[in-house]
C-alpha cells in the first residue's frame, strides 16, 4: 500500500510502498475513506514531540472496514468505523475506573517480538499513536475503532476521530462545564472551535473566542462563541476578565504554549477552572502565581477529551446530523494523500481550518 | 574516558531495548523505545561511544529524568 512516511523530523513525508500485515486475533484492517491533517501531527513532525522514525503520522480518520482477525465481533466487514487513538485495554485500572482514554497497556499494540503492524523489507515502520491514517490501509487494535451511522459523510467523521473529541469531550468530560457558566477558548484551531461548539452545546451563558487571527473568530461567532477577543491587542486577559466582570468559570487552553496557559489561569475567576488541552513541547515549565490558589482556581490537563469514544462518538454523529455539531465550516480543503506535505504547510501558518485527506476508493 | 548518562525525557514504561550493553553507538543511535500515553518515544544516544549500562529492562517504569543508559566516549 502507498503511505506518507516520515523518516527524520523536519523534513517533508515521502509517499512510499510499505507492507502491512494481516490482522491479528484482535485486530482490525480499516480501510481509511478519509483523514484529517491535524495540528498534533505537526508537533511530531517538528520534533517538539520526539517519536521513534520511521513513522507514518495522521491520526484522525473514519474509513471502512476491509478484513477482521479471528475473535474480533464487534465489527465486520463494510462497517463504517471512525478510529481513535484512545485505545484501550478494558481491564487495566485506568480502564475499570472509566479513565479509558488514559489507559497506557502495551496490549493494544504488537510486542516488540511480533512482526510489526507495519513494515518496508527488514524495516520495522513505527505506528503513529497506534493508528497511522496517512496511508491506504490501517491495521490497529479492535478497541481503537468504533462503529458509525453509514448517514454519516466520511470527511466529517473523521473530524470527530480527534479534533472534535478532544475540544467537546474538554468541555463535557474533563472541565464538566454547566449551563450557564462562562467560558472563555484561547485559540481558534479545529480543537479550540470544537470547545467553543461543546460550550454552546453544554449551555455555556456566555463564550469568549480569544485569537490573533479575525477570520478564526468570525467562524467562532458561527459556532456559538457570544464574544471575541483578538489577542493580538496585548491585553486579552484584561479584556476577558473586563467582559466577564471579574473572570471566567472555565477556560480552555487549545494552543500549547507556554504563555496562553499561563493566561488561561489569568482569566480565571475565583473557583474557576483551566484546562489544558493543547500540546506543550516536553521541557516547557509553565508559572503560576501562588497567591491565585487561595482564590481555589484550578488547573488540569485534558488528553483527547477524557473521551469514552465508543459511548462519545456515536453522539456527536447525532449532534452533527441533527444541526447542533458544526463540523462543514472546520473543513477548509480535500486533497489527496500526495498532497500532504502541502496540508502540513498551511497549518502552520495558523490561517486556515483543516485539510482532509480523501482516499480514492 | 567519560561516562555520559542518559536520561528519559518523559515519564513512561520501557517498550522495546535497541541496543546492547558493549554496542559501539554513534551520535542519536536509539537505545531504547519507551511508550507514554500512547505514543512510541525514542531514548538516543548524546554522542558518540560504547553503550556501558542498561538500568532498565523492557516493560520497566520510567519517570522523567531518570537515567536509564550510560554510554562511556
Amino acid at each position: 500500500m502507498k503511505a506518507a512516511v516520515l523518516r527524520e523530523p523536519n523534513t517533508p513525508l515521502e509517499i512510499e510502498e510499505v507492507g502491512i500485515s494481516k490482522p491479528g486475533p484482535r485486530e482490525v484492517l480499516v480501510r481509511p475513506v478519509a483523514a484529517g491533517v491535524c495540528h498534533s501531527d505537526l508537533h511530531f513532525l517538528d520534533g517538539s514531540y520526539p517519536y521513534a522514525m520511521p513513522t507514518i503520522l495522521g491520526h484522525e480518520s473514519a474509513g471502512i472496514v476491509e478484513e477482521v482477525g479471528s475473535d474480533v465481533t464487534y465489527v465486520k466487514k463494510g462497517d463504517h468505523v471512525i478510529t481513535c487513538l484512545s485505545a484501550f485495554c478494558g481491564h487495566c485500572n485506568k480502564c475499570l475506573t472509566g479513565h479509558l482514554s488514559l489507559c497506557s497497556s502495551p496490549e493494544v499494540g504488537r510486542a516488540p517480538e511480533e512482526k510489526p503492524r507495519l513494515y518496508k523489507g527488514d524495516e520495522t515502520i513505527h505506528q503513529f499513536l497506534n493508528l497511522s491514517s496517512f496511508a491506504e490501509l490501517m491495521l490497529i487494535h479492535e478497541h481503537a475503532l468504533v462503529k458509525v451511522r453509514e448517514d454519516m459523510p466520511m470527511d466529517r467523521a473523521a473530524l470527530i476521530g480527534c479534533s472534535t473529541t478532544t475540544g467537546v469531550g474538554a468541555v463535557f468530560h474533563t472541565a464538566g462545564v454547566e449551563p450557564g457558566s462562562t467560558v472563555a477558548v484561547l485559540g481558534c484551531g479545529g480543537v479550540g472551535l470544537a470547545a467553543i461548539n461543546g460550550a454552546a452545546i453544554a449551555g455555556a451563558g456566555m463564550i469568549i473566542a480569544v485569537d490573533m487571527v479575525d477570520a478564526k473568530l468570525e467562524i467562532a461567532k458561527s459556532l456559538g462563541a457570544t464574544h471575541t477577543v483578538n489577542a493580538s491587542s496585548g491585553n486579552a486577559v484584561g479584556e476577558v476578565i473586563e467582559l466577564t466582570k471579574g473572570g471566567c468559570d472555565y477556560t480552555f487552553e487549545a494552543i500549547g504554549l507556554k504563555a496562553t496557559t499561563e493566561q488561561a489561569w489569568q482569566m480565571l475567576g475565583s473557583g474557576g477552572t483551566a484546562t489544558v488541552i493543547g500540546m506543550i513541547p516536553v521541557g516547557t515549565m509553565v508559572e503560576l502565581h501562588g497567591v491565585d490558589f487561595l482564590a481555589e482556581k484550578k488547573i488540569q490537563g485534558s488528553n483527547m477529551g477524557s473521551n469514552r469514544f465508543r459511548v462519545d462518538m456515536p453522539r456527536f454523529v447525532d449532534f452533527y446530523l441533527n444541526g447542533r455539531l458544526h463540523l462543514d465550516e472546520m473543513i477548509s480543503k480535500h486533497i489527496k494523500l500526495s498532497e500532504v506535505n502541502e496540508a502540513l504547510d498551511a497549518l502552520k501558518t495558523g490561517q486556515e481550518a483543516r485539510h482532509i485527506i480523501m482516499f480514492d476508493q | 574516558m567519560a561516562r555520559i548518562e542518559i536520561t528519559s525525557e518523559v515519564t513512561g514504561n520501557v517498550w522495546k531495548i535497541e541496543a546492547a550493553v558493549g554496542d559501539d553507538l554513534n551520535n542519536e543511535d536509539v537505545i531504547m523505545i519507551l511508550e507514554s500515553m500512547k505514543m512510541e518515544i525514542p531514548v538516543e544516544a548524546t554522542c558518540a561511544g560504547k553503550l556501558i549500562e542498561l538500568r532498565v529492562n523492557e516493560e520497566d517504569p520510567v519517570d522523567e529524568e531518570q537515567v536509564v543508559a550510560v554510554i562511556e566516549t
